[in-house]
C-alpha cells in the first residue's frame, strides 16, 4: 500500500468525521448488541457455575422414604468418583408469628450447599439460626429476635419417638441466600397450607435425633471443574449417578432389615412387659376378690347375731306384756267389784234417800205446823198485848196461849227427832259413798302403777329395738360397701382386661407392622431436579433465543447505512477516483482507501461495542432476572467467540457494502469518472397516473412524492431504520405491559377474591360452617367460599411441575370468586365429577391438552391419574381445579375445607388491614393473606422492568438517530445543488427544511406504522421466548404503548431534523453552485 | 438617484491567514430597465459582485442599494425575502431540479413569491409551450436554460441576474438565449445583468461594466445597443 493512500484515508476520516462516526456507531450498536446479548446466556451459566462451586452445591442427592444411615454414607463413599458424601437433616416446621402460621424448611449449615451469608453471621450455637431476607421483611422480625419452630417428633434409630430439635427457640443471627432455592418457589410441604414459605438454616448441634439422616448429598470428583449443565458435566454426573443406583437395592434392603430388627426387638420387649403386667394385674384382682369374700362372711355373722338378739328381746317383750296384761285384768276385776258394790250402795242410798225424803216431808209438815203454831202464838201474844182485852177473852187467850206453847214444844220435839233421823241417813249415805270412793281411789292407784310399769316397758322395748335396728343398719352399710367394692372390682377387672386386650392388640398390630415394613425407596437425584436451578438454566436458553433475533435488526440497518454512506462517499470522490485511475493506480489500491476507512470504522466501533455490550447488556438482563433468582452478581466475561463473530459479521456487512459501492464505480473509465455523475433523472411516479389523487396534491406534496420514489434506496433505509426503532421501543413497552398485566390479570380477572384465609388443622365441619356464617354476617365481607387446597406435583412424560390443587366445597361456589374460563372457547367451565381443569401454562409445559391424562403426585409419593376436561386461563403459578366428588373418590378421603376465599366490600387498604387483624382473632384461622398486599409487593419488584424498557428505548433511539442522521446527511450532500438552487430562489430556511424533511417525515410515519406492526410480532416472539415457567405473560400491548412508541420515534426524528435544519442553513449557495470545472 | 448603486464595495475572503480581496472598492450604477453586461477575465470579481447584488453573498464593506433598498444592511431573513421577490437568477449550468418537470421547476419559484406570473404563460413566452411537462433530462441544454430563465422571470423580479448563461451552450443556442434575455429586458422593461467573459457580447448591452482585479475598471454606455442577432463572435 502506498503511503500517500494511507495518509489520504486518515485525512478522509478527519474531513468526513460525521460519516465515519455514524458508521462507527452502527458497528458499535451492532456488535454491542450482538455480543452483549449472546454473551449473556454464557455469563449467566458461568455465574451459576461459579456460585455453585463457591457454595459447594451437591452434584447428586440421595433421599429415602425411610431415612438414611451412616452405613449408607459409608457405602456411597466407596463408590468410584465420589468425592465427598455428607448426610444432613432437612425437614419442614411450623412457626407462628403474630398468629400467622408460616411453614419453613429447616436445613443445617453444612460444608455442602453452603448458604451465602448476606448479613450477620452463620449459626454457631444450637440456639441460633439464620433466615432468608424475605422472612425478615415479611414478618417484621429482625436479626437478634427469637423465633420458635415447631417440628413434628421424629424417630431415632431405636424406633423411639424423640424431639427433632434440641432448642425450639432460636435467635436469628443473620440472613442468608440458599443456593438450593434460586427462585422464589420454596416447594411444597405436607404441613399447613402445603406450601413452604421460607427456609431457615440451623446449626447441626440443634438436631436431636442425629442418627437418621433425611438426605445425603454427594460431590463428584472433578465436577466443580466442569461447567454445570454442560454436556461433560451431565455425563460425569449421570455415570456416577448410575453407580449409586447400583447399590440402591442393597441399601434399601439393608435399611429394611435394620428397621425390622429394631422393631422386632422393641416388640419383644413390649411383649415381655405386657406379660408381666398381665400377671401383676391378675394377682391384684385375685387379692381383691378374697377381701370381698371375707367381708361377705363378716356380714353374714353379724346378721346371725342380730337375729338372735332380736329373738331374745322379743321373748322378753312378750313376758313383760303378759304381766302387764294380767295386772290389767286384776285391776279391771277389782273395778268391776267396786262397781257392783257401788251399784248396791246406790240402791241402798236410794232407799235411804226415800226414808230421808219421808223424814224430810215429815219435817216440812212439822215445820209448817210449827209455823202455824208460831203464828197463832204470835197472834195470841198480839192479842194479849191488847189492853182492852176483856178478861174473858184474856183468860181464853191465856188458855189458848198455854195450849199453843205446849203444841210448839211438842212440834219442836218431833222436829228434832226428824232432823236426827235425816242426819243419820245422811251419814249412812256418806260413809257408803266414802267407802266406794276409797275403792275407786285404790283402783286408780293400781292403774297408775300399771301404766308406769307399762311405759317403762315401752321405753325398754323401743331402745332395744333401736339397738337392733342400728346394728342392722350398720350391717347393711357394710354390705353396700362391700357390694360397691365388688362392683368396683368388677369394673377394674373389665378395665384391666380391656387394657390388656388393647395392649395385646397393639402387640399384634406391631407384629403386623413389622411384617408390613416395606423396602424403602431411594431417590437418587441430581441438580436437574432442583426446580430453581432448572428454570434458571431454561431461562439462559430463552436469553440465547432472544440473542438470535434482536441483533439481526442492527445488522441489517448497519449494512444498509454503510451501503448508502459509502456509496455517497465514493460518488463524491468520483473525480478523485478517476484521477487516481488515470494516474495508473489499480482498482485494489484505489478501493483500499475506502476499505481502510470502513474497516477502521467497523473495527473501532465493534471493539467499543463489545466493551460496552459485554458489560451493559448482561447486567441489564441480569437485573431483570434477579427479580426471580437470588444468586448475587453476574460474572461478566469477555466472550471472545461472540466478540469475534459479532465483529466479523459487522465487518463483513460494512466493508462488504463498501467494496460493493467502490467496485461499482471502478468499473467505469477514468474519463467518465472525472465528469460529475449525472444527477438522478426525474421520472413520473405511478401516482401521477392516477389523476384523481395527483391533482389533489399540493405542489410541495407532489415534489415530496416524486422525491420519495426517486431515491428508492434511501426510502427503504429510512423505513427500515424507523421501523426497527419503533419496533424496539414498542417491544420495550410491550414487555413492560405484558409483565405488569400479570398481576391484575391473575388477581382481578381469574382470582376475584380479596382475602385468603387458611384454617387450622382438624376443625369440625360445623366449626367451619359457623365461622363461615360468622364471616358472612360482617358488613365488610360480601362472599365466603370454602375450598380445600394442597400442593402436588403434576407429571407427564417425565416433566414435573408443582401445581396447587383447588377443590371447592361446592362445584358452583367458585363462580365469581375464581373464574375458571376455558382458554379456547373463553367460556366459563363447570367442574365435573371425574375430570380436572388444568391451567394453561402447566398444560403447555407438561405437553398435554384436553382429554389427556396426567399424574398427580403428593409429597409422600402417592400417584393418581387424572384426565383433563379443560385447559383454563391463568397467569401466575399452576392450578388444578377438581370437584369435591372427584377428590373424594380419587383420594378415598372425606372432603375437609382448609381455606376460605373471601370477597370484601371494595375496602381501602386500611380497612382491609383492620379486617385482617380482626380475622386473626378467630381461633379457627391460622393465617390471613391479603391479595392486594401481594399485588403491591409484586408491583414493586416489577419496577425494575423499567430499566429494560429504558435500555431498549435508548438503543432504539440511537439506532433511529444514526439512521436518520446518516440519511439526512447523504440526502443533503446528494442534493446540495438542488437545495442551493431553491435557497437562491428565495426559499426561507424553514421552507428549505420543509422541502427536504417532508419526505423524511412521511417515510418516518410509514416506518412507524410498519414498526408498530413489526413491534407487535417482535414483542410476541420475545415474550414467548423469555416467559418464566411459573408465569403466563399476556401478550398484550397497551394502546398507550403504541402512542408512546410513536411519540418517542417522532421525538428522535425531530432531533435529527433539528440537526438537519442547521445543516441546511449552513449550505453555502455560492460554493454549491460553483461551476464544475 | 440610480436604480442600482454599488458604492465602495469591498469583499474580502479570509482563508486561514491569507486574505483575498475579491472586490476592491467597486463602484457602479445601473438604471432601471437597463441591460447590463459585465465582462472581465476569470477572478476579476464579476461573480462576487453579482452574488452580492443578488443577496447571495454579503459585502465586507460599502453599500449596495437596489431600488432605494440598502441590500448591504439587510439581515439574513430579509436577504432571503429580497432574493425571493426582487431577484431572478440564471446560472451557467441551469440548476434545474431534475425531479421536476419544466412547469414544476417554474412553479417552484412562483409558488413562493408575491407578484409571480403564470408559469404556463412564461414558458410559452420562452418558447417551451410544448415541452412544459418534460423533465430536464428530456430537454436540450438550450431548452433547459430557457426553463431556468422562465423560472427567473416568472417571479417578476426587479433584477434578472445571469451568470454566464451561455457558458455551457453552443453558439447558436447561446445566441437564442441572449436574444431571449435582451427581449425580456426590452419588452418587460426589466433590469438585466449578464456576466460573461466574452467581450464580444458587449454591444448588445445598454451599459457595459468592465471588471478587472476586483473592481469596475471601466463603465461604457452604449447609446445604440445592437440586437443580438447582429452580433457575431
Amino acid at each position: 500500500m502506498k503511503k500517500a493512500l494511507m495518509k489520504d484515508s486518515v485525512k478522509e476520516i478527519k474531513n468526513t468525521y460525521k460519516r465515519f462516526l455514524s458508521i462507527l456507531l452502527m458497528a458499535f450498536l451492532g456488535v454491542g448488541f450482538f455480543a452483549g446479548i449472546r454473551a449473556t446466556s454464557p455469563d449467566m451459566v458461568d455465574t451459576i457455575d461459579k456460585y455453585y462451586d463457591n457454595q459447594n452445591v451437591y452434584d447428586i442427592q440421595v433421599m429415602s422414604t425411610l431415612g438414611l444411615t451412616e452405613d449408607d454414607i459409608n457405602e456411597i463413599s466407596k463408590i468410584e468418583n465420589v468425592d465427598k458424601v455428607i448426610g444432613t437433616y432437612e425437614t419442614d416446621g411450623k412457626l407462628e408469628i403474630d398468629k400467622v402460621e408460616e411453614i419453613v424448611k429447616v436445613m443445617c449449615v453444612e460444608d455442602i450447599n453452603k448458604p451465602r451469608l448476606l448479613e450477620g453471621k452463620l449459626p454457631e450455637a444450637s440456639n441460633e439460626c439464620v433466615v432468608e431476607p424475605n422472612f425478615l421483611s415479611q414478618t417484621g422480625k429482625n436479626i437478634g429476635d427469637t423465633i420458635e419452630v415447631q417440628i413434628e417428633n421424629t424417630e431415632n434409630n431405636n424406633g423411639e419417638e424423640v424431639e427433632y430439635l434440641v432448642n425450639k427457640q432460636m435467635k436469628i443471627v443473620g440472613t442468608v441466600a440458599s443456593p438450593l432455592y434460586l427462585s422464589r418457589d420454596r416447594g411444597s410441604s405436607t404441613l399447613g397450607s402445603g406450601k413452604i414459605d421460607y427456609y431457615i438454616y440451623i446449626n447441626k448441634d440443634n438436631i436431636n435425633a442425629k442418627d437418621i439422616y433425611t438426605k445425603i448429598y454427594v460431590k463428584v470428583k472433578g465436577a466443580n471443574e466442569l461447567e454445570t449443565s454442560s454436556d461433560k458435566y451431565k455425563e460425569l454426573i449421570s455415570s456416577t449417578k448410575s453407580k449409586i443406583e447400583e447399590i440402591k437395592d442393597e441399601r434399601e434392603q439393608a435399611r429394611q432389615n435394620e428397621l425390622i430388627d429394631t422393631a422386632t426387638e422393641k416388640l419383644n420387649e413390649a411383649q415381655t412387659e405386657f406379660d408381666n403386667k398381665k400377671k401383676q394385674a391378675e394377682e391384684e384382682i385375685t387379692n381383691a376378690e378374697a377381701k370381698i369374700e371375707d367381708g361377705k362372711k363378716q356380714i353374714e355373722d353379724g346378721e346371725k347375731e342380730i337375729a338372735k338378739n332380736e329373738q331374745k328381746a322379743n321373748k322378753e317383750f312378750a313376758d313383760a306384756e303378759a304381766k302387764i296384761e294380767s295386772a290389767k285384768k286384776e285391776i279391771s276385776k277389782n273395778e268391776e267389784t267396786l262397781n257392783q258394790e257401788e251399784t248396791n250402795a246406790n240402791a241402798q242410798f236410794e232407799t235411804l234417800g226415800q226414808q230421808k225424803a219421808g223424814l224430810e216431808s215429815n219435817l216440812a209438815t212439822v215445820n209448817t205446823a210449827l209455823g202455824t203454831a208460831n203464828e197463832t202464838y204470835a197472834g195470841i201474844l198480839e192479842a194479849l198485848k191488847n189492853p182492852n182485852i176483856d178478861s174473858g177473852s184474856l183468860e181464853s187467850l191465856q188458855g189458848q196461849k198455854l195450849a199453843c206453847e205446849a203444841q210448839i214444844s211438842k212440834l219442836n220435839e218431833t222436829k228434832n227427832t226428824l232432823i236426827a233421823g235425816i242426819s243419820e241417813i245422811e251419814n249412812g249415805i256418806n260413809s257408803g259413798k266414802q267407802k266406794i270412793e276409797d275403792g275407786k281411789a285404790q283402783i286408780e292407784a293400781a292403774k297408775k302403777e300399771l301404766e308406769k310399769q307399762e311405759s317403762s316397758y315401752q321405753n325398754t322395748k323401743t331402745s332395744t329395738l333401736a339397738q337392733i335396728q342400728s346394728a342392722k343398719d350398720k350391717l347393711e352399710a357394710s354390705r353396700k360397701e362391700l357390694e360397691s367394692g365388688e362392683q368396683e372390682l368388677n369394673d377394674q377387672k373389665a378395665e384391666v382386661e380391656q387394657q390388656l386386650n388393647d395392649a395385646e392388640e397393639e402387640l399384634i398390630d406391631a407384629r403386623d407392622e413389622i411384617a408390613k415394613i416395606e423396602k424403602p425407596t431411594w431417590y437418587v437425584l441430581d441438580r436437574e431436579q432442583n426446580s430453581g436451578y432448572v428454570s434458571f438454566i431454561q431461562d439462559t436458553d430463552s436469553v440465547e433465543n432472544i440473542g438470535q433475533v434482536f441483533p439481526i435488526v442492527f445488522f441489517i440497518v448497519a449494512t444498509l447505512i454503510s451501503l448508502t454512506s459509502m456509496t455517497r462517499m465514493v460518488e463524491e470522490q468520483r473525480t478523485q477516483i478517476g484521477t487516481l485511475k488515470a494516474l495508473g493506480y489499480n482498482k485494489f489500491q484505489i478501493a483500499s482507501k475506502y476499505v481502510i476507512y470502513a474497516s477502521l470504522a467497523s473495527v473501532i466501533g465493534g471493539i467499543l461495542g463489545m466493551s460496552v455490550g459485554f458489560v451493559l447488556i448482561p447486567k441489564v438482563i441480569w437485573m431483570m432476572y434477579s427479580m426471580m433468582y437470588q444468586i448475587g452478581d453476574i460474572s461478566l466475561n469477555f466472550n471472545w467467540t461472540f466478540g469475534i463473530i459479532g465483529l466479523g459479521l459487522i465487518f463483513i456487512c460494512i466493508v462488504g457494502a463498501t467494496i460493493y459501492a467502490v467496485v461499482r464505480e471502478l468499473r467505469q473509465t477514468p474519463a467518465i469518472l472525472m465528469r460529475p455523475k449525472a444527477p438522478k433523472i426525474g421520472k413520473r411516479v405511478l401516482l401521477e397516473r392516477i389523476p384523481f389523487i395527483w391533482k389533489r396534491l399540493s405542489f410541495s406534496r407532489k415534489v415530496t412524492v416524486r422525491n420519495i420514489f426517486r431515491y428508492k434506496k434511501r426510502f427503504l433505509m429510512t423505513i427500515i431504520g424507523i421501523m426497527g426503532c419503533t419496533a424496539l421501543i414498542l417491544t420495550g413497552f410491550g414487555l413492560r405491559d405484558s409483565i405488569s398485566r400479570i398481576m391484575p390479570d391473575q388477581y382481578e380477572h381469574v382470582f376475584n377474591y380479596d382475602i385468603q384465609i387458611s384454617l387450622k388443622d382438624g376443625l369440625e365441619e360445623n366449626q367451619i360452617g359457623e365461622l363461615k356464617n360468622n364471616l358472612e354476617q360482617k358488613d365488610k365481607i360480601t362472599n365466603v367460599v370454602e375450598t380445600y387446597m394442597t400442593t402436588e406435583t403434576a407429571i407427564n412424560n417425565g416433566v414435573e411441575e408443582d401445581v396447587q390443587i383447588i377443590v371447592p366445597e361446592d362445584k358452583n361456589s367458585l363462580d365469581g370468586t375464581i373464574n375458571i374460563v376455558d382458554l379456547d372457547t373463553k367460556e366459563k367451565v363447570t367442574l365435573n365429577d371425574n375430570e380436572i381443569c388444568l391451567t394453561d401454562k402447566a398444560a403447555e409445559l407438561l405437553g398435554v391438552k384436553e382429554g389427556d391424562t396426567i399424574t398427580l403426585q403428593d409429597s409422600d409419593g402417592n400417584q393418581k391419574q387424572v384426565t383433563i376436561s379443560n385447559v383454563v386461563e391463568n397467569y401466575v403459578y399452576h392450578y388444578v381445579y377438581m370437584s369435591k366428588e372427584l377428590y373424594e373418590s380419587l383420594y378415598n378421603k372425606q372432603y375437609e375445607s382448609n381455606v376460605l376465599l373471601v370477597q370484601d366490600n371494595d375496602l381501602t387498604e386500611e380497612q382491609e388491614d383492620s379486617l385482617a387483624e380482626e380475622l386473626m382473632n378467630y381461633n379457627e384461622i391460622s393465617s390471613v393473606s391479603l391479595i392486594s398486599s401481594a399485588i403491591r409487593t409484586m408491583d414493586e419488584t416489577m419496577q425494575s422492568l423499567n430499566y429494560v424498557v429504558v435500555v431498549l428505548i435508548v438503543s432504539a433511539g440511537l439506532l433511529a438517530f444514526v439512521v436518520l442522521y446518516n440519511l439526512s446527511n447523504v440526502n443533503i450532500s446528494e442534493r446540495i445543488r438542488e437545495l442551493a438552487t431553491i435557497k437562491v430562489l428565495g426559499f426561507y430556511d424553514r421552507e428549505v427544511y420543509d422541502y427536504v424533511t417532508r419526505e423524511t417525515i412521511l417515510l418516518t410515519l410509514i416506518g412507524i406504522v410498519l414498526g408498530l406492526v413489526a413491534g407487535y410480532f417482535l414483542n410476541y416472539f420475545i415474550i414467548g421466548t423469555c416467559e418464566i415457567n411459573m408465569l403466563r405473560f399476556n401478550k398484550t400491548i397497551e394502546p398507550l404503548s403504541y402512542v408512546y412508541s410513536t411519540l418517542i420515534t417522532i421525538a428522535f426524528t425531530l432531533i435529527v431534523n433539528f440537526v438537519t435544519y442547521f445543516a441546511l442553513k449552513k449550505i453555502d449557495m455560492i460554493e454549491s453552485l460553483k461551476s464544475v470545472e | 438617484m440610480p436604480y442600482i448603486e454599488f458604492k465602495n464595495v469591498n469583499k474580502i475572503y479570509e482563508m486561514g491567514e491569507i486574505k483575498i480581496n475579491a472586490l476592491n472598492d467597486t463602484n457602479f450604477q445601473i438604471e432601471k430597465g437597463e441591460l447590463v453586461v459585465i465582462v472581465g477575465p476569470s477572478g476579476a470579481g464579476k461573480t462576487t459582485a453579482l452574488n452580492i447584488l443578488g443577496g447571495m453573498d454579503t459585502a465586507t464593506s460599502g453599500r449596495v442599494i437596489v431600488d432605494g433598498k440598502e441590500v448591504t444592511r439587510l439581515k439574513n431573513k430579509e436577504l432571503i425575502g429580497y432574493r425571493r421577490n426582487d431577484i431572478g437568477f440564471v446560472f451557467q449550468f441551469y440548476n434545474l431540479v431534475q425531479n421536476l418537470t419544466a412547469r414544476e421547476n417554474v412553479e417552484l419559484a412562483t409558488q413562493i413569491c408575491k407578484n409571480s406570473l403564470d408559469p404556463e404563460q412564461v414558458l410559452e413566452k420562452v418558447g417551451l409551450k410544448d415541452r412544459m411537462n418534460n423533465f430536464p433530462s428530456q430537454l436540450s441544454g438550450g431548452e433547459q436554460q430557457r426553463v431556468a430563465i422562465a423560472r427567473a422571470i416568472a417571479k417578476n423580479p426587479k433584477l434578472l441576474l445571469c451568470d454566464e448563461p451561455t457558458g455551457a451552450l453552443d453558439y447558436k443556442t447561446g445566441k437564442q438565449i441572449l436574444k431571449l434575455l435582451q427581449d425580456t429586458a426590452r419588452k418587460e422593461n426589466m433590469t438585466v445583468l449578464i456576466i460573461t467573459h466574452n467581450g464580444a457580447l458587449a454591444p448588445m448591452a445598454d451599459k457595459v461594466i468592465h471588471f478587472k482585479n476586483g473592481t469596475a475598471e471601466k463603465i461604457e454606455i452604449n447609446d445604440n445597443p445592437k440586437p443580438v442577432e447582429e452580433i457575431e463572435w
